[in-house]
């Protein structure tokens, strides 16, 4: 009887301490909702905003240019997390004159915005504007994500402006199955129209995210997790936050855009692998990039799965491929990211 | 210490449990201060329940469909269009300002001194001002779009 209630004190005990854990996370903040490191923004277009990374004495760094590019169905500063948890702020520290662009959050009009308008209008203007203020005529690129994906047509269709590109977990074999395409071909991206678009809600969005693992990222398990989790030291818990509240901030996307990154990138078209992708009339043809090429993949990436990323080498076939442990979000700004900054910031060398 | 002291110092069973009651209690009251002092804090309870951590903002919903007529809807669609293509033209000003800066090596000009402003400007296309005297390249000519006459 007295053992029963020493096991019942101690659950008692337990919850208790998990619920004023919770209360610790849920006070406390989670990203900050911009970058981290101080920047200046040189360049806005539509809701673009082409920032500068500058010193800790707030002036721009000199450098080899590096421009980060993000996908845009999310936060920029996931690559400007935090203070210590900054891709971004580690490059630059390195050396680097570093940009990011931040797509921003796309109003209604925005859902008619096609690929040509990401690539040839929003991303080639970025780079021009980089090479303009740092007078250098090639850049250094490191696309994230979909921003990878953006970076390497747009490197296709310019390769005399990039110096090396970097592409993070960006997807290349849409056959493969699993990630963020699939889940999205499922609950009915193919439906989306290319001629009467509209602005997928932000929502829609995170419920893809959500479906790419039941159990673990679907709301119970999620739920679950977060208690589970509450075991945790505090420190622990607040990069739980704020890697889990970049994650859930999604913003709408442009019907338009998704509709044909599906029909050119999706199952069953694979057009980048197929060597059929054009952006508005413009064929791609990779054999163009001839520049040092870095790529990325996640083992344990649940958006884009580490065989559709590592196809780049059937495209680009002296890339430099790593397959690093982690997933999608981990890579970049997670605990173990480190290796990645590192291994980015050498290659950016050219050691 | 002897054995009995120990077990004097430590607590009984009930007294643990007691104690657990009035931290229940304690955790209890701070959930409902924080939920009456804090506005922002019972949005957090909501995403934690949700499975989401949203720092500061509430949960993403659907917004609410608009109840608008078809005409509105295509009022609304034809001024989206236009909107956008407003931004389309937008993106190639600003090439085209992108290739004026290239042509003129975007070097800052300077103007002749006066009284008021003897600071280098950045000269920019503009048909009411006087234009601004060209400069002279390494090898002495002129860096203008006219060629030179002998006076």
């Amino acid at each position: 009887m007295e053992r029963e209630l020493e096991a019942m004190l101690a659950r008692s005990e337990q919850t208790r301490a998990r619920l004023d854990r919770l209360h610790d996370v849920l006070t406390s903040g989670g990203h900050y909702g911009t970058g981290a490191t101080p920047a200046t923004v040189v360049y806005q277009e539509n809701k673009l905003r082409l920032l500068r990374l500058l010193d800790e004495s707030g002036q721009p760094r000199s450098g080899p240019a590096v421009l980060f590019v993000p996908a845009p169905v999310s936060r920029y500063f996931v690559l400007d997390l935090l203070p210590d948890r900054s891709f971004a702020g580690h490059v630059a520290k390195a050396g680097f004159d570093v940009f990011i662009i931040d797509f921003g959050a796309p109003g209604e009009e925005d859902r008619f915005a096609d690929l040509e308008y990401y690539v040839e209008g929003l991303l080639r203007r970025s780079v021009r504007k980089v090479s303009a203020i740092t007078t250098q005529p090639a850049i250094n690129i490191v696309g994230y994500c979909l921003g990878g994906t953006l970076s390497l047509l747009y490197t296709a269709l310019h390769p005399a402006t990039v110096t090396r590109l970097v592409l993070l977990t960006t997807m290349i074999d849409g056959d493969v199955k699993g990630g963020i395409a699939w889940v999205a071909h499922q609950m009915g991206l193919a439906g989306e129209s290319y001629d009467d678009p509209r602005l997928v809600p932000a929502v829609e969005i995170k419920g893809w995210f959500e479906m790419l693992a039941p159990g673990s990222n679907s709301l119970i398990g999620r739920v679950n997790d977060l208690w589970e989790r509450l075991d945790e030291p505090a420190d622990r818990l607040r990069d739980v936050r704020t890697m889990a509240t970049w994650v859930d901030d999604v913003v709408p996307a442009p019907g338009r855009l998704l509709a044909e990154l599906y029909h050119q990138f999706g199952p069953g078209r694979n057009r980048l692998m197929a060597r059929t992708a054009t952006v508005g009339t413009r064929p791609i043809d990779c054999a163009a990039i001839t520049m040092p090429v870095l790529s990325a993949s996640a083992a344990k990436d649940l958006i884009a799965p580490a065989d559709g990323v590592d196809a780049i080498r059937s495209l680009v076939r002296h890339a430099e491929v790593m397959r690093l442990a982690g997933g999608h979000v981990g890579i970049v700004a997670g605990r173990t990211a480190l290796a990645l900054w590192q291994r980015t910031v050498e290659f950016l060398k050219g050691t | 210490m002897s054995e009995s002291d120990a077990s004097k110092s430590e607590p009984t069973l009930v007294e643990r449990w007691l104690q657990d009651q009035q931290q229940w209690q304690r955790t209890l009251f701070t959930y409902l201060d924080s939920m009456m002092k804090n506005d922002e804090f019972l949005m957090h309870m909501g995403n934690a329940m949700r499975g989401s951590l949203l720092a500061g903002k509430p949960y993403p919903t659907t917004p609410p469909q608009a109840a608008t007529s078809t005409e509105d809807a295509a009022t609304a669609d034809r001024l989206d269009k236009v909107l956008f293509a407003l931004h389309q033209l937008q993106g190639q000003m600003q090439d085209v300002l992108m290739t004026l800066d290239e042509i003129r090596g975007a070097r800052p000009i300077r103007l002749k001194p006066d009284s008021t402003n003897a600071k280098a400007i950045r000269l920019k296309p503009d048909s009411t001002k006087k234009p601004a005297r060209a400069t002279r390249t390494a090898s002495g000519a002129r860096k203008t779009g006219k060629r030179r006459t002998r006076s």
